[in-house]
Formats: C-alpha cells, sequence, structure tokens
C-alpha cells in the first residue's frame, strides 16, 4: 500500500535528478547576476563597539566580503563565518568609537561585490538585559495594554442602564472596532512580511497566521457553545473569546512595541503611550458589551481584562528580548486573524440572533461605522 | 556612496532621520528591518561585552585605534600583478634603433576581460590592458618612436588614446581608422613622444565612463632629451576608483589598483632618511570630479604635468581633476611612518592611502 503512494515520488525524484544533472534540461537556468538578499536582525551598540545581525535569506549562500561604516572601510570579524549558508545567520563585530545619538551607515559587500545597507539612525548603547529593563517592559506593557482595557470595563454599570437599541448600537460598533483593528494588523503584517526577505514569504506566513488564528478560535467557539450552557454562559463565553481575541491583538501590539521601546524613551514618548490608552480603551468595552445584561463576578471580569490586556506585557518582553522578525509577522497576523474571528462571533451570536427578535438595520450600520470611524478619528489624532 | 535604484542588493531600510510616528514605530519594531538597526536595539540577553559574546574582536594592533581598512590581503599571484612591483616598473618596451637614428620602442598591449580581486574576498570583473590595473608604464625619452600593436582580447571594443601629442589617426576615439579596435581586432599605435612630461594613456570607448573605471588605464612618462636629475627613488602611482556596485560612484579608492595595499599594516612602502623621492603621479579616477594627494609630515616640489624642470610650488598638498598629473619630489628629515593619501577623507577611508616607512 505504502508503496503505491510512493510511485509518483520516486518518478519525482527521478525527474529532478534528470534536471539537476543536465543542468536544467535545455533551459538556461543560470542567472546573469547572483540574487542575494540578507535581512538584517538587531544591532547592539556597547561603547567602542557595534554588533551587527543578519540572515542570508537569498537562495544560495553567501560570502561577505568587505563592510563599510559611514563611508570607511571597517575593521571586522564575523562569526560563526564569513560564508553564510541559505537562511543561515552571522554576527559582525567592529571596533567603532560611535558617538551617542548620531547617525551611522553600514555596508556589507558580498564576494559578488552586492551592498547590503543598514542603518542605525539613533546611536545609544543597547540596554543590557536586567530586571529594571524588564520592569520597564512590563510597565509599558500595562500602560499601553491592562490599564486601558481594564479602564473600559468600568462602562459596566452605565451599559446595565441602557436600552435594547443603544445596547445594540454598542455592539455594533464593537464590531467595527475589530474590524478596523484587524484590517490594520493585517496590513502591518504585510507590510512588515515584505520585508523579510524572499525565503521567509512574508504573505504565506501572514495568511497562516490570519487563517490559522480565525479557525482556530471559531473550532473552539462552536466547541463551547455546543455544550449545553445558559444564555447568560454563552454570553460569557463571548465576551471571553472577545477577551481572547484583543488580547492576541494587544500581543502583537506589545511585540512590536518592546521591540521599537529600544529607539530611546524620545521615540515612545508620553504622546505615544497617552495614543495607545485612547485607542484601547474602546476595547475594554467591546469586551463587556456581550454581558452587559448579566451579574458577572468580579474575578471574571479581572480574568477578562487579563485576557485581553495582559498579553500585551508578554508581546513586550518577547519584542524587546527575543526579537524575531519572521515571529513578529506571524503573531501580528494571529492577532488579526483573532480579531476577524471575534468581530464574526459577535455579529452571528448577538447581533443576527437579535435581529431575528428585533430588525434594527440602521442601528447596526450605524454602529459599526461609528466603532471604525473612532478609531480612524484617534488615529488622526495621534499617529 | 550614493544608493540607486541599480544596486543590486536588496536591504531593507528606512531612511534614517524621519520623524517616528506610531506607525512608523510599530513597523520599525515589526520585521521592519528597517529602524530595526535602531530598534534592533532592544535589550541584549547577554551583554555585547560579556563572555558569551559570539563576535569575537576584530583584530587590530595593540594600542593603536582602530583605523579605517580592509580585512585580509588579496591574492596577487591570483591576479597576476602586485602593487608594489608597479611602484617601479617602468617600461621601455623592446628598444631598437631606426634607420634615421631615432631610439624604437615597440610594446604589445592586450586588453583583456579580467576577474580582479580587488579587495579580500571581492572580485571585480575589470577591463584590463596586459592583465593589470593600472596598465603598464610605458616610459620612453622626448623624440623617440613608440609603436604599440594593440590586441583586443575582450568581449568589447576597446581602444587606447594617449594624452601627448600625436596625428588623428593614433587618437583611439572614433572609429576603426583611429584605432577603435573590436573585439579580436587589432590595431598600431605609432607617434613620437612628445612633449616631455608625466602623462596617461585610456581607452576612449562609449560608454567612456565605463571603459576608464573598469580597469583601462594607465601611467605614460616621456623622459626630457637631457633626463632629470637623478632621484635615489622613482616610483609611479595612478590614482583611481571601482564601483563595483554599478550605481555610478565609487565604491573603492586607490592608487595602482589595490585599495590599502601600501598601508602601515599591510606593505607599507620604504625610505631612507635624506633619499631624493620622485612620485610620478597620475588621476584618473571616473565619477568624482576631483581628488588630491597629501603628504605627512613633508613638503614636496611639484612639477606640473612634469613639462618644467622648474617646480611650481612646494606645498604638501596639491588637487587633481580627472587626467591632470604631475611630479612630487621630496627628501624625509626623519625618521618615522607617514601617511600620505587623498586629502578627502572619505577617498582616503575608502582605500586611497598608503604608508611611507622611513628609515635612518
Amino acid at each position: 500500500m505504502a508503496l503505491i503512494f510512493g510511485v509518483p515520488l520516486v518518478l519525482l525524484a527521478v525527474v529532478i535528478g534528470v534536471f539537476v544533472y543536465t543542468n536544467g534540461a535545455g533551459l538556461n537556468v543560470r542567472p546573469a547576476a547572483p540574487v542575494e538578499t540578507v535581512q538584517f536582525g538587531r544591532t547592539i551598540l556597547q561603547p567602542g563597539l557595534i554588533e551587527i545581525r543578519l540572515r542570508n535569506t537569498s537562495p544560495e549562500e553567501i560570502r561577505i566580503a568587505q563592510v563599510q561604516v559611514n563611508d570607511a572601510m571597517w575593521a571586522h570579524a564575523i562569526y560563526p563565518s564569513r560564508t553564510i549558508p541559505r537562511l543561515g545567520s552571522a554576527v559582525i563585530t567592529l571596533n567603532y568609537h560611535w558617538v551617542q545619538g548620531e547617525a551611522y551607515e553600514v555596508t556589507l559587500f558580498s564576494a559578488n561585490s552586492i551592498p547590503f545597507h543598514t542603518s542605525i539612525p539613533v546611536a545609544t548603547t543597547t540596554a543590557p538585559a536586567s530586571p529594571a529593563t524588564l520592569w520597564s517592559f512590563t510597565l509599558i506593557g500595562v500602560y499601553v495594554g491592562i490599564i486601558p482595557v481594564v479602564l473600559g470595563m468600568f462602562w459596566l454599570p452605565a451599559l446595565k442602564r441602557i436600552g435594547a437599541r443603544p445596547l445594540m448600537f454598542l455592539m455594533s460598533a464593537t464590531v467595527g472596532l475589530l474590524i478596523y483593528l484587524g484590517i490594520d494588523a493585517t496590513t502591518e503584517a504585510l507590510e512588515s512580511g515584505a520585508e523579510l526577505g524572499d525565503a521567509f514569504q512574508g504573505t504565506g506566513l501572514v495568511g497562516i497566521g490570519i487563517a490559522g488564528a480565525f479557525l482556530l478560535l471559531d473550532a473552539v467557539s462552536r466547541q463551547q457553545m455546543t455544550i449545553g450552557k445558559s444564555e447568560a454562559g454563552q454570553r460569557m463565553t463571548l465576551a471571553t473569546m472577545i477577551a481572547v481575541g484583543i488580547g492576541l491583538h494587544n500581543l502583537g501590539e506589545g511585540l512590536a512595541i518592546g521591540a521599537a521601546y529600544a529607539v530611546g524613551a524620545a521615540a515612545l514618548g508620553t504622546f505615544l503611550v497617552v495614543g495607545f490608552i485612547l485607542q484601547n480603551i474602546t476595547e475594554g468595552l467591546g469586551i463587556i458589551v456581550p454581558i452587559s445584561k448579566d451579574q458577572p463576578a468580579m474575578r471574571s471580569l479581572a480574568l477578562l481584562g487579563l485576557i485581553g490586556g495582559g498579553p500585551a506585557i508578554a508581546g513586550t518582553w518577547i519584542g524587546g528580548l527575543l526579537y524575531s522578525q519572521p515571529l513578529s509577522v506571524l503573531f501580528l497576523a494571529i492577532g488579526a486573524g483573532a480579531v476577524f474571528q471575534v468581530a464574526y462571533e459577535i455579529g452571528k451570536q448577538m447581533i443576527w440572533k437579535d435581529s431575528a427578535r428585533r430588525h434594527m438595520p440602521l442601528t447596526t450600520f450605524g454602529g459599526i461605522l461609528t466603532g471604525m470611524l473612532v478609531l480612524y478619528i484617534t488615529g488622526l489624532a495621534i499617529k | 556612496m550614493g544608493d540607486s535604484p541599480a544596486n543590486p542588493g536588496r536591504s531593507q531600510d528606512a531612511p534614517a532621520g524621519q520623524a517616528i510616528s506610531r506607525r512608523a514605530l510599530l513597523r520599525a519594531g515589526i520585521g521592519g528591518a528597517g529602524l530595526a538597526g535602531a530598534a534592533a536595539i532592544a535589550v541584549s540577553l547577554h551583554s555585547a561585552t560579556g563572555p558569551d559574546t559570539p563576535g569575537q574582536l576584530p583584530p587590530h594592533v595593540h594600542g593603536q585605534h582602530p583605523m579605517p581598512t580592509v580585512v585580509g590581503e588579496v591574492d596577487h599571484a591570483r591576479n597576476g600583478f602586485h602593487p608594489t612591483d608597479i611602484l617601479t616598473d617602468f617600461d621601455a618596451g623592446a628598444v631598437s634603433q631606426l634607420p634615421n637614428g631615432q631610439t624604437l620602442h615597440e610594446y604589445t598591449i592586450l586588453a583583456q576581460d579580467k576577474m580582479i580581486e580587488i579587495v579580500p574576498g571581492l572580485e571585480y570583473p575589470a577591463w584590463t590592458y596586459n592583465g593589470r590595473i593600472p596598465g603598464p608604464t610605458i616610459r620612453v625619452r622626448e623624440g623617440d618612436r613608440v609603436r604599440i600593436q594593440f590586441l583586443n582580447g575582450s568581449d568589447h571594443e576597446h581602444s587606447i588614446h594617449f594624452h601627448g601629442v600625436h596625428p588623428g589617426n593614433m587618437d583611439g576615439v572614433f572609429d576603426a581608422a583611429s584605432g577603435v579596435v573590436g573585439p579580436g581586432g587589432k590595431y598600431t599605435y605609432e607617434f613620437d613622444a612628445e612633449p616631455f612630461g608625466v602623462h596617461l594613456y585610456h581607452c576612449h570607448t562609449s560608454p567612456l565612463a565605463a571603459h576608464i573605471a573598469k580597469g583601462l588605464y594607465g601611467a605614460f612618462i616621456i623622459d626630457p632629451k637631457q633626463g632629470r636629475p637623478k632621484a635615489d627613488r622613482e616610483f609611479v602611482m595612478v590614482m583611481s576608483g571601482f564601483d563595483v556596485d554599478f550605481d555610478g560612484t565609487n565604491d573603492f579608492y586607490v592608487v595602482n589598483g589595490i585599495p590599502f595595499h601600501y598601508d602601515h599594516d599591510k606593505n607599507p612602502i620604504r625610505l631612507k632618511v635624506g633619499e631624493l623621492v620622485r612620485i610620478y603621479l597620475v588621476n584618473i579616477l571616473e565619477f568624482d570630479p576631483a581628488n588630491s594627494f597629501h603628504l605627512h609630515a613633508n613638503f614636496f616640489h611639484y612639477y606640473p604635468t612634469g613639462t618644467s624642470l622648474t617646480p611650481a610650488e612646494f606645498t604638501d598638498t596639491i588637487a587633481l581633476m580627472q587626467g591632470q598629473r604631475g611630479i612630487l619630489e621630496f627628501r624625509y628629515k626623519y625618521p618615522g611612518r607617514y601617511m600620505f593619501h587623498a586629502h578627502k577623507t572619505e577617498f582616503a577611508e575608502l582605500g586611497w592611502t598608503g604608508v611611507f616607512e622611513v628609515e635612518a
């Protein structure tokens, strides 16, 4: 049986063998110039020292011949080797007395005379990992993740007093908000993915992240909904799903902030943190909308806040400490897939169900549009 | 060092110095190798200077601060020429007497496409005269007959255009009749050498910038009839550059073919205190408007184009446009290590730098 399944594979191996052996079987497969691309990773700066990480994302191995810093050839060491295999990485070390706050352009020349440029826009000593920096990252995560989400949840008492129509409006606004976040995260993931280098197939990675997150959350919610819960229980499940989706989204956001934080406190000013708080406060509101007519326990609410906002902290740690670009793209995509799924879930569970009882198409329309416009307008103000 | 779209290498950079918006900030963080340089700065799990640092520090001379250089030494044997030899390999050609009593210098020069390792590990598809950059240093006396059989072994049309006085059909510019030679072809340039001085020759085929920049040039020295006062040491220095990524700007600057060759840690030029040193200096640098020469801890007499036996200037720095050349004469008063380089820091730090090691 296994043999029969193996036949096409054996034939395929033969064809590939012939193609390689005959050097393209009549096709001219030799490129006029070698295709060489690299993906730069982190640059670490210590006094008198520059350390550059890179990965070879081209079809063949690359040999780094020489290194240039700001229009001067510079002595350097390359670990583990000057020759970097496909998808392999290397660390380049230079003795260079860089100046605090100045900009540097580093150019690597491959053996085939192909230059690769990377820049250090603002030179500053890379902070070593210490409890203090870990604490800073945690604080950033708390400010941009937990605080706004929890603050948003304080609307719960107010929500209890409003009627069915305003509630439907808010629910729709949450959907609009999530759609907006999803589109934003998708764009972000695609843009970052495009910079990954061919080998990592950024767009494909984004597709995997979005589809994977969407389908997984969908499966989980179907399973949860069918295990015979009360309507209140189902609404709590939905709130949890929203929190998970928003949490995954915040993980991606935290990741980005964590990695960028090191650009210097100046880059991530008070203004930007306030911006994050403003935008993310609506996420807290979104989480509690489905359970606004129930009597959730304080413990459940705290847990929802933690699920929605906490991942931002984990994100800053991962982004700051274990910087990995493909992983970042994947996380962003997962965040996008998650919020799309949650938007769909709210639509399915609440809006359509309620619409069956009482039709409110204009409220739904107005709500969704308002949700998107709120993010658009806060974005205008802070970007 | 500009970037142009022609750059074959792809890098993933955001321009530096932009205002950093929240969006840009995020992009920087995520995957954006862009600011990644900067962003990259994230926190390192290990201190970069700690014992678990993966990269060893680059080797550099004890007690000396790091100076611009390339790592390693090129394979001169495989290149087929050595810049230290080029300093002094003045070539009189095959010398004979013509029936009219005139001295005849006969040369054979072959244009050849050749991979040259210009800096360690980096091979450049050069075009050469006789497989070297610069080409042979032709040296004759004023009034001598020069006969050069030019063979084109390259895949492209080439010529030799001499600076000097000669008939139009010896100028190597327009067509086969004036010495432009197709692949596999040949031509004989023949003329009387005049005026005396330090001159140059180079290919004059279009596109001209490429034909010069890829290596087709050399020095052409015509000594005065009565000769010059005897010097203890005579050197040829041909200043040029290499645009290895074909973006119309030089990536390396050089004297005599190999960047940094005469640097202190590579092949410095050894002199003795008091020796009269004469340098035949030629600038054929493409793409940049000017080049220069600066001598450390000393002054030199300068003879522009070498066409007079009286120096025009006593200085330590001169500037030369493409095609300009001259003769420098100096003696070192004290022993020591002295740099000579382009007094344009970028050129010097990208390869046009060298050292005289002067012994007592």
